[in-house]
């Protein structure tokens, strides 16, 4: 009895309503539920007040993103005063997970001076200037959220109802079937990992589902469109589609239900298909890799005989006379030789050419051999 | 060989190591009169050996750096007015020199280029309507950039006629590099001195003019100037297609004042053909135009010169 009283007691101040003084400042929290279902929408709204109003007052405030929960924004009101500072917080919070959860905060207040602020005013677009701010986190006790199981196979919280929509019941073998399910209510967001259960008689073709949510104070209104096509070779049933929901407004289980189905399937001709490289299995062996292995072949030796043959090339110009020692060997009198030279580099043998100029316009006798073979030892 | 050609060749390797074609083109062009055109990359001594001959003669040397937006008045002078005493005076440019380095010539647009002309060919420059002597001598030496490079305008082929000798120079030796480099590096390249004066100059251009030169190698020099023109009537026809327009008549006289030149460098008193085979190239280089055929199969003006002088018998 004791224990229970205790219980109630920390049920009551945790989340009924909740005013602390902190320095500087106020805070109360309040949530609209104690004891929420699994996946039911809680609305929790904060108030942060300014207590201390010498000072300028801001702050920053968040929930802390955790898995046990799930959380959106939904409202925030603050009064347009530096020295009086009042926020007002509006949360919609989903808990994912039974038992015991508490639902934790950030919160910074951050200080500063109206000089700081004007300063920070001060600047442009292009120009500018940073608020400074002192910043002390605070440390706000976590809010114990005590979550209700769901009832056995629930897949669905909230108030939904369950259209789906067939194209046609009848097609040919490997055409698209297409098949849409769509949910939509009040609730928690009705999504599936695996609406269609599996069969080897049919093959089902998924894209994401398209989901659009709208989040308010009475919950969230949600429409979830699932895009599939069907696809079989044979006839085949879809099975009934069953799906647990809970709305725990009423406290009450219900089903959606998608019928049975029967899809006709008739056989085609292998040959009217478009894709006939794959089916039809082909009937005969593809030989065609074996001209492209011969073509790279063929490739791969032109060119290697190519860099061979350019090689070999180098190597017959290398043992190619020079023409122009070929001409010096020619050269059969002095002034053939001294024409030779002065239409090369006449600079190169200027010793031979004053040699051959001396034989031929002085007085001196040359050796003619002996300066073609130094002509020839330089080249 | 002269003495004074010997001590001036000596002086100047002090400053520059190698570049023995550069320093000869120079000689040659001072004791004639000439112009020379050299072609090289950068930092081939260029300046510094036309630096070093000023030095060496005792001769004013000034450099003009030529770049895009060089205008005509930048290196002749212009007319500048005085707002006090109401009066136009005359500053004169760089070109009234002795030696004058036109650096990268052909960085220059037509119309600057074209006003080196009447300096190079006339010795004179007209500023407004005042017409200027230049001191003798006068040589300009301009370097250009190969045409293969950016932002260069090809010279046209008046001005380049104007340049007795152009002259291809190479990196040097492996040899010459190393001088260089221990040089360079422990700075221990000498003072170039002066070891000629303005009198002695004019004596060796005076020493020039009484080299001989056979009829015989002026008939010889003619047939090349002229197998230029008409390669078929020389048994050239094999590079009658290749020449545009043959050598200019500059062309003949700077060839036999070059001849001559070479000769008297050598220490000889008369021409050989090996004297004008010495010359032959740098003298026509510039001055063949090629056809478009000859530029397109990548023939160029030196191999076209050394099948005239291959089949043009010497005497």
């Amino acid at each position: 009895m004791k224990h229970n009283l205790g219980k109630i007691l920390k049920l009551f101040i945790a989340l009924s309503f909740v005013l602390v003084f902190a320095e500087d400042f106020t805070y109360s929290f309040h949530l609209d539920k104690q004891d929420p279902y699994l996946k039911e929408p809680v609305i929790l709204t904060l108030d942060l007040n300014q207590s201390n109003h010498d000072i300028v007052l801001m702050f920053n405030f968040d929930l802390q993103k955790n898995d046990d929960y799930f959380f959106q924004r939904l409202d925030t009101e603050e009064t347009d005063s530096h020295h009086n500072t009042q926020i007002h917080y509006v949360y919609l919070i989903y808990p994912l997970k039974s038992g015991e959860i508490n639902i934790s905060f950030d919160l910074m207040k951050k200080v500063t001076t109206d000089d700081s602020v004007a300063y920070s005013f001060s600047g442009d677009r292009d120009n500018v200037k940073g608020l400074v701010t002192t910043d002390i986190k605070i440390t706000l006790p976590p809010l114990p959220l005590n979550v209700k199981k769901l009832p056995q196979g629930t897949a669905l919280v909230g108030d939904f109802t369950l259209t789906h929509k067939f194209k046609k019941n009848k097609a040919e073998a490997y055409e698209p079937v297409p098949f849409e399910v769509k949910i939509e209510g009040s609730g928690y967001p009705p999504l599936l990992d695996n609406l269609l259960p599996k069969d080897v008689k049919f093959t089902v073709f998924t894209e994401n589902p398209i989901v659009q949510s709208t989040h308010s104070r009475q919950g969230t209104q949600s429409s979830v469109l699932y895009p599939m096509a069907l696809s079989g070779d044979n006839s085949f049933d879809l099975s009934p589609i069953t799906i647990k929901a809970f709305n725990p407004k009423t406290m009450k289980s219900y089903e959606l239900t998608v019928p049975e189905q029967h899809f006709t399937i008739s056989k085609v001709d292998v040959n009217t298909l478009v894709d006939r490289t794959d089916y039809p299995k082909p009937l005969e062996s593809d030989w065609s890799w074996l001209g492209s292995l011969f073509s790279y072949l063929v490739i791969f030796a032109a060119g290697y005989l190519t860099a061979i043959s350019i090689k070999w090339k180098k190597k017959i110009l290398l043992h190619t006379n020079d023409p122009f020692k070929e001409k010096i060997e020619n050269c059969n009198d002095e002034r053939s030789l001294l024409q030779l030279l002065m239409a090369t580099e006449s600079k190169k043998f200027v010793k031979s050419i004053e040699k051959l100029e001396k034989g031929l316009y002085g007085n001196g006798k040359i050796n003619f051999k002996q300066v073609k073979q130094e002509i020839l030892e330089k080249l | 060989m002269n003495e004074k050609i010997i001590q001036l060749k000596q002086e100047l390797s002090k400053a520059v190591i190698g570049q023995e074609t550069m320093i000869e083109g120079l000689l040659i062009g001072l004791l004639s009169d000439g112009h020379i055109l050299i072609e090289g990359v950068p930092g081939l001594a260029k300046t510094t050996t036309i630096n070093a001959l000023a030095k060496a003669l005792g001769l004013d040397f000034k450099r003009i750096q030529f770049t895009p937006d060089l205008l005509p008045s930048d290196i002749i002078g212009a007319q500048i007015y005085n707002p006090q005493d109401h009066s136009f005076s005359i500053k004169k440019g760089p070109l009234f020199t002795n030696l004058l380095l036109a650096d990268e010539i052909n960085r220059a647009p037509a119309k600057v280029q074209s006003a080196l002309l009447e300096v190079m060919q006339e010795r004179q420059v007209t500023i407004a309507d005042e017409t200027f002597k230049i001191d003798s001598p006068f040589l300009v030496m301009a370097t250009q950039n190969p045409i293969e490079q950016e932002g260069v305008y090809a010279l046209p082929e008046a001005q380049l006629d104007r340049f007795m000798m152009k002259l291809v120079v190479h990196h040097n030796s492996e040899e010459e590099e190393l001088e260089i480099m221990r040089k360079g590096a422990t700075k221990s390249f000498k003072e170039v001195e002066k070891v000629l004066n303005l009198e002695e100059l004019q004596n060796l251009q005076r020493e020039l003019e009484k080299i001989h030169i056979d009829k015989e190698l002026e008939q010889y020099i003619i047939q090349l100037i002229s197998s230029t023109r008409d390669p078929a009537k020389f048994g050239l026809g094999n590079i009658a297609q290749d020449i545009m327009f043959g050598v200019s008549p500059r062309a003949s006289i700077d060839l036999y004042k070059a001849a001559k030149a070479k000769a008297f460098l050598r220490g000889n008193t008369f021409v050989t053909p090996a004297d004008i085979g010495y010359v032959i190239h740098d003298v026509f280089r510039h001055r063949i135009v090629l056809s478009y055929e000859a530029r397109a199969k990548g023939i160029n003006t030196d191999e076209i010169i050394s099948k005239i002088i291959e089949t043009l018998p010497i005497p």
